[in-house]
Parts: C-alpha cells; structure tokens; sequence
C-alpha cells in the first residue's frame, strides 16, 4: 500500500540538494535499494507569490498576467518530487541525475489566487541505453481537481539496474530558424533565483567544472520555458507540452531556435548553428 | 441643463482628402551632416521649409501628426514640440504616431480620413528619424532599482535599492534592429526570406543600382526641387551613388544570412543604410485647397494595413504587404494592371523580389491568400520610378511622408500630361518591424 508522507510546506531545494548530495556520497559506499520506494508526499495549501510570479515572468518571457505559466506551477510543485528523491530508500543518488525530458499537461487555467495541492510520486524505473531513467510525477490540484501534471524524466548515467534497450533516435537536421536565444553569462544564475534550483552545475564556470562541465549549463526548465512563452498564447488554456533535453547548453551561449506551427501544434527546437547538434526538442499541443 | 442634441445624422458624409504638397529634408547616412541634429530638430526643419513652400506662416492648420520610431522618452509630445518651433501657429495642434517603419504613412492615412469625413480641412502629416542621435536607456535592471530607490523612504529602503545595483547593471543599453520576440536582426529575418524565395544577389543588385539611377536623374531633372529644402550643407540624400555600378556593387560581402546553409546574397549595397532625415506632407481638403490656392495633387482612395507571423515561421518578418496588397485591391475592384506606379519601400532589395516572387507564385497565391492562382505580375517599368530607399536612406519614419510627397507630385504630372479623364493610380507599400506591413492606394487629382 501506498505510504503517504504530508509536509507542512514545499521544502527549500537548498537543503533537500545538501541531503542528496549526502546520500550520494554514502551511495558510493554501498550500493542502493533497486526498486521505488512506494510512496507519495503532498503538500497542501501552497500559494504562488505575485512579486515571484512577475520576476519569472520577465526572466522568461511571458506576459506578467494572473495565469501561472506551466513551468512556473513546475518551479512551485517540484520540489516536492525532489523531497522524495533524497529519500535513503530512492534507489538512485540525487548529485549526478540528468533532467533528460520532461512533459506537462495543462488541463486548466493555474491562477496566482488559486490554492494548490501538490502530490509528487516517483514511477518506472527502467533501463536506458546509458544507465536507469525514472519518472518523477508531480500533480498539482485547485479544490480537488487535478490542473496540472508534471512528468520529469530522470538518468543516471552509468547505473544498470536491469533489463535491456533497443533505442534509436532520428539524427537532428536544423531547420530554418525562426528565432534565436542570447544567453548571458548570468542565465543559470538568474533562473536559479526565480526558481530555486541552485545546483552548482548551473551557476558558475568555477562550480560547474567540479562535476564535469567546462562552463556553468543552462537549466532544461529555462530553455523549455522560453520555447513555451514563444509559442505565446496560442497554447490555450489546456496543453500538452513536451521536451527531450539533448545537449547541454554551456553560458554564455546562443541558441538558434525553432518554434513554429506543426499543423494544430506548436513544434519548437533548439541548436547549435555551428555544429549543428541539438540541444532540446520539443512540442506545445493544445488540449480541446 | 438640457442635453444638446445632435443637428445632422451623426453619419457624416465622407469627401476627398488631397495631398497638396510635401517637403523633406534630404537624407543623411547615420553619422553624418546630421550627427548632433535631433528629432525635434529635423522634423522643424521639414516643417518650415513646407510652410516656406506653401505661405503657411502662422497658420493654424488643423492637426499636425508625425512621428519618430527610435524616440526619447522625452519626446512624448515630439510633433507638438516640433510645431511650437515652427513657423505655423502656435494654435495648431499635434499629436504623435508610431507604427515602426509605416509611421509616416499612417500620420497620411489617419489625417486623410479625418480629413474625409470633414473633422480637419488641413493637416500635416511627417516623420523623422536619427539613428545618430538614438537614444541610449539605462538597463532594466539598473532603471527598476533606480526607481526602487526614488520611492525609498528610509535609509535602509534607500541602502536596499542601491545595494541591487550591479556593475554590469551600468552598461547602457542601445537600441537594434532586433525584433523583440525573436532576437534576430530585420536583416536576419529577411534573409531567411531571402533564401526561402531563392531570390540571388543579382537580381538584389540590379534593384539597388535601378534605385539609384532613378533618384540620381529625378534630381538631375529637377524632379525635387519643389520637394526637398537642404539642411545642414546637403542639398541631395547623402546615401545617392550615380555612379554606382552592378560591378562595384558585386564586389560587396555579404552581411545577412551568413548563418544559413544557402549563399549569402545580402549586402551594404542592397540593403538601405542606417540614416537620418524627416520629412512631410501637406493635406487637405478641396475646399482648403482653393482658398489658399494650392493644386491637389492626388487623392488618398484606401488603405489596408497587414500583419504576419513571422514569430512562429508562418511567414517573413517583411511580407506583410504581399497579404495587406491583394486585400486593398480586391476591396477596391483592382487588379495590379490598374495601377500606373506601384511604390515598394525597398527596406532591402530582397524584399521588393520576394514580395514579387509571392505576389507570381501560383502556390503562395492559392494556399496563403485564398486565390485561384497566382495574384499577379509587377511591370517593372512601374515600380519605385524616381528611386527608393536603396538610393535615398531610409530614416525610418520619414521614408512613407518622402514615398507620398514623390508618388503625388508624379501622378499629377501624368494625369496633366496625359490630358485624359482616365484615372491615374499609385499603390504604395511599406513595411515594418513587427511583421506589420501599410498599403495605400493614390489617385491623381
């Protein structure tokens, strides 16, 4: 049966990363538990702050309206679902994860007047050709019905737990850009500060190199953000958004970017105009 | 009290609205003779040398409407400003416009129309831009702390606000020709369209060198004499090459499009400079016209304005027009063969050919404007007869009031010459950033 575990508030991603970071070290010790943890946490009553939700707004670039951008209900709700993964039962370390997708359905309108239930679950773990993926789900509800559902889709690298894959993927051809993306330097900073998502790898050049990367990374969240707040209003009030992280992109950077109709959907892309290689794909599909 | 009541129907009857003269200064390149002339300084220029012109010294006309696209804050009320320096009387009012790059020519439709339905009897309609004296804002963030700081009532309010403020925070900000949305430069973005039409530098340059033979023997006939007053030492558009030549204009690099995996065809030489210059148009009614004896030129018959998404690839940043033209003539039971002069503001060389490419192409024509087939073919020998903004400079507001003062001035001469009751017609058409595009149809008076 499924254990529910209910926190008085959506804890801070700060303490939750020294915990994973913790626990990760322990994991190197000896090995983890290999299968999830059958458990929920939820976190009642949360409330979105007009000042927060406006500076996100900005970074992002979204109208400043009452409606709560999708990746904004994500900053909100998701550190709920990481609450659970610092878990010592969650069978995979926190510090070394990779965000590889990540998909959300609008069903309804989120407003910055609304009260918010949060309910975070981890689900399928499977193998990958390069390690275990895992699905963390967070559902966010407004008077008892779910608006909101979040997939992320997590790997880590180098772990095999079991089974195999037989995966391919379509080589990525650049299309024609309809846009193009400046990031500064202080990206990852400054997304860290709307969404709380401090993870080193994200912050400096300095910090970023201690786990591998020659310059600090942009946060998936951020670029599947702008690629949402391109498409605009046109999404709706209920969608499907969609995103496969691919390539990390290093700060500062350009991305040249796609976001473009796909018959009744948004499809969008981002690359490299250099080499060619992408760094996210993705699709924004309303809901009738 | 009693309420007043109403005279008359309250649908008024509409009459013709008639440009009666233009006057601009010439253009300038961006840091040239110009360099320290502001907005308000130019736009006073062309406005007195137009009252010079007309004998409008102290005269009230009935509204005056201009604008600046790179405008300074403090020149909210730039027009109002300009008139209050001007030579007209203090009593004539004002108001600004801004519609990116048609700005000038809707400060013509909108007088025209108040004009047409008998609300003004004159008005001056006019544009100015510099890019040499641009603004330059401070970054958001230091300008919301900056703000934050004004409101401040403590110290520590005060310390608070102060503390946000960043080194990087006081790099200033100048403005581009960046869209907002996309972040590609108008250059960018129309050489994407550039490469979808298959358009080659060729074809761009033979617009250009066009452009510049034409303006170079309107002015050497004499053609602007009554149109343009110099200003600041230039008597002609300091961007003019007579002697400009498809060999030199070959030679050019490429400056668009370098990104993309079809050749770079876009250069200096066939795309329109940065630049610097105002300029206006005289209006009115007929009744105005002939009591201060003044000849109308043409009349202003319709207009249709566009707008694309280029934001989402559905279309070129600049293609508007190709949707705005078709719209204007079928309203007004036209075809492109009824026109006598068709006027495409040349932003880029590649942006008259691709206009034209869609406006011949059976597909474009079928699935993007709803028609059986193709909308139609352009004779060259129409288009942009005295130069356009290739040769001229294009300052971004003042080029739809120097299109206007040019196109009239031809059609009267043609109809004068022509000596028939037979209709003689101009399409104008301009675009702008934003995706938006303005379209006019003039007749001769």
């Amino acid at each position: 049966m499924t254990t529910t575990v209910v926190l008085p508030s959506v804890p801070a991603l700060g303490g939750l990363f020294a915990r994973g970071a913790g626990l990760s070290l322990q994991r190197r010790v000896r090995s983890g538990p290999t299968t999830l943890p059958d458990v929920e946490y939820v976190v009642r009553g949360v409330r979105a702050d007009a000042s927060h939700l406006t500076a996100y707004q900005h970074l992002l670039g979204e109208s400043a309206s009452d409606r709560l951008p999708a990746g904004f209900v994500h900053v909100l709700a998701f550190p709920v679902a990481t609450a659970l993964m610092v878990r010592s039962d969650f069978p995979l370390a926190l510090v070394g994860l990779v965000h590889v997708a990540n998909r959300v359905t609008q069903l309804r309108p989120v407003l910055l007047s609304d009260v918010l239930d949060v309910r975070a679950s981890a689900a399928d773990l499977r193998p990958h050709r390069s390690g275990t993926q895992v699905d963390l789900v967070t559902e966010v509800s407004v008077d008892g019905t779910l608006a909101w559902r979040g997939v992320s889709t997590y790997l880590a690298r180098g772990v095999f737990l079991a089974g195999s894959v037989d995966e391919t993927s379509d080589p990525f051809v650049p299309p024609t850009p309809t846009g193009r993306w400046k990031l500064a330097g202080d990206t990852g900073r400054r997304y860290a500060a709307v969404s709380g998502d401090r993870n080193p790898i994200h912050l400096t050049a300095l910090t970023a190199k201690a786990f591998g990367f020659p310059r600090a990374i942009a946060h998936g969240m951020y670029t599947a953000s702008r690629a949402l707040a391109d498409v605009g209003a046109a999404r709706g009030d209920a969608f499907d958004w969609s995103v496969e992280f691919v390539k990390p992109v290093l700060l500062p950077g350009t991305v040249t970017v796609r976001i473009a109709h796909d018959g009744d959907a948004f499809a969008f892309a981002g690359w490299d105009a250099r080499s060619g290689k992408p760094h996210l794909t993705g699709s924004v599909t309303p809901l009738s | 009290m009693a309420r007043p009541t109403p005279t008359q129907a309250v649908t008024p009857s509409v009459r013709k609205a008639y440009v009666l003269g233009g006057n601009r200064i010439p253009f300038a390149r961006a840091g040239g003779p110009y360099v320290r002339a502001s907005n308000q300084d130019m736009l006073t220029a062309a406005i007195d040398g137009l009252v010079a012109r007309y004998g409008l010294q102290g005269e009230r006309i009935g509204e005056v409407a201009a604008g600046a696209v790179l405008k300074h804050s403090k020149d909210f009320n730039l027009t109002r400003e300009a008139v209050l320096g001007s030579a007209l009387s203090a009593e004539t009012p004002a108001y600004d416009v801004q519609q990116a790059c048609a700005t000038g020519l809707e400060t013509v439709v909108s007088l025209s129309n108040k004009i047409r339905l008998g609300q003004l009897e004159s008005a001056i309609a006019g544009g100015v831009d510099s890019t040499s004296d641009a603004p330059i804002a401070v970054s958001n963030r230091l300008r919301r702390a900056l703000l934050d700081l004004s409101r401040a009532r403590s110290v520590g309010q005060k310390l608070a606000a102060v503390a946000k403020i960043r080194p990087k925070d006081l790099a200033p900000s100048a403005p581009n020709t960046g869209e907002p949305r996309t972040h590609l430069s108008m250059g960018e973005h129309q050489a994407l369209t550039t490469a979808q039409w298959g358009i080659t530098q060729e074809a761009q340059d033979e617009v250009a060198l066009a452009s510049h033979q034409k303006l170079a023997a309107a002015y050497d006939s004499g053609f602007f004499d009554d149109l343009v007053t110099p200003f600041r030492g230039l008597t002609r558009d300091a961007n003019l090459r007579a002697d400009s030549s498809l060999e030199k204009l070959a030679k050019l690099k490429p400056a668009f499009g370098l990104g993309l995996d079809t050749p770079a065809t876009m250069t200096a030489g066939n795309s329109t400079p940065l630049s610097d210059g105002a300029s206006t148009v005289l209006l009115g009614s007929q009744e105005w016209a002939d009591a201060h004896d003044l000849v109308p030129l043409a009349s202003l018959v319709d207009a249709e304005a566009g707008a694309v998404d280029f934001v989402h690839g559905d279309d070129g940043l600049l293609m508007a027009p190709a949707f705005a033209v078709p719209r204007l003539l079928a309203r007004n039971g036209l075809t492109l063969a009824d026109l006598d002069y068709i006027e495409i503001h040349e932003a880029f060389a590649a942006t008259v050919l691709t206009t034209l490419a869609a406006w011949e192409s059976e597909e474009f024509g079928r699935t993007r404007l709803g028609l059986e087939g193709a909308f139609g073919s352009v004779d060259r020998t129409k288009l942009n007869v005295h130069g356009s903004s290739l040769a001229a400079g294009h300052p971004f507001a003042a080029t739809g009031g120097r299109i206007i003062a040019t196109i009239s001035k031809e059609l009267h001469r043609r109809k004068a010459e022509s000596g028939s009751d037979k209709p003689v017609r101009a399409l104008v058409s301009v675009c702008a950033a934003g995706g938006l595009g303005l379209t006019a149809i003039l007749e001769a008076a």
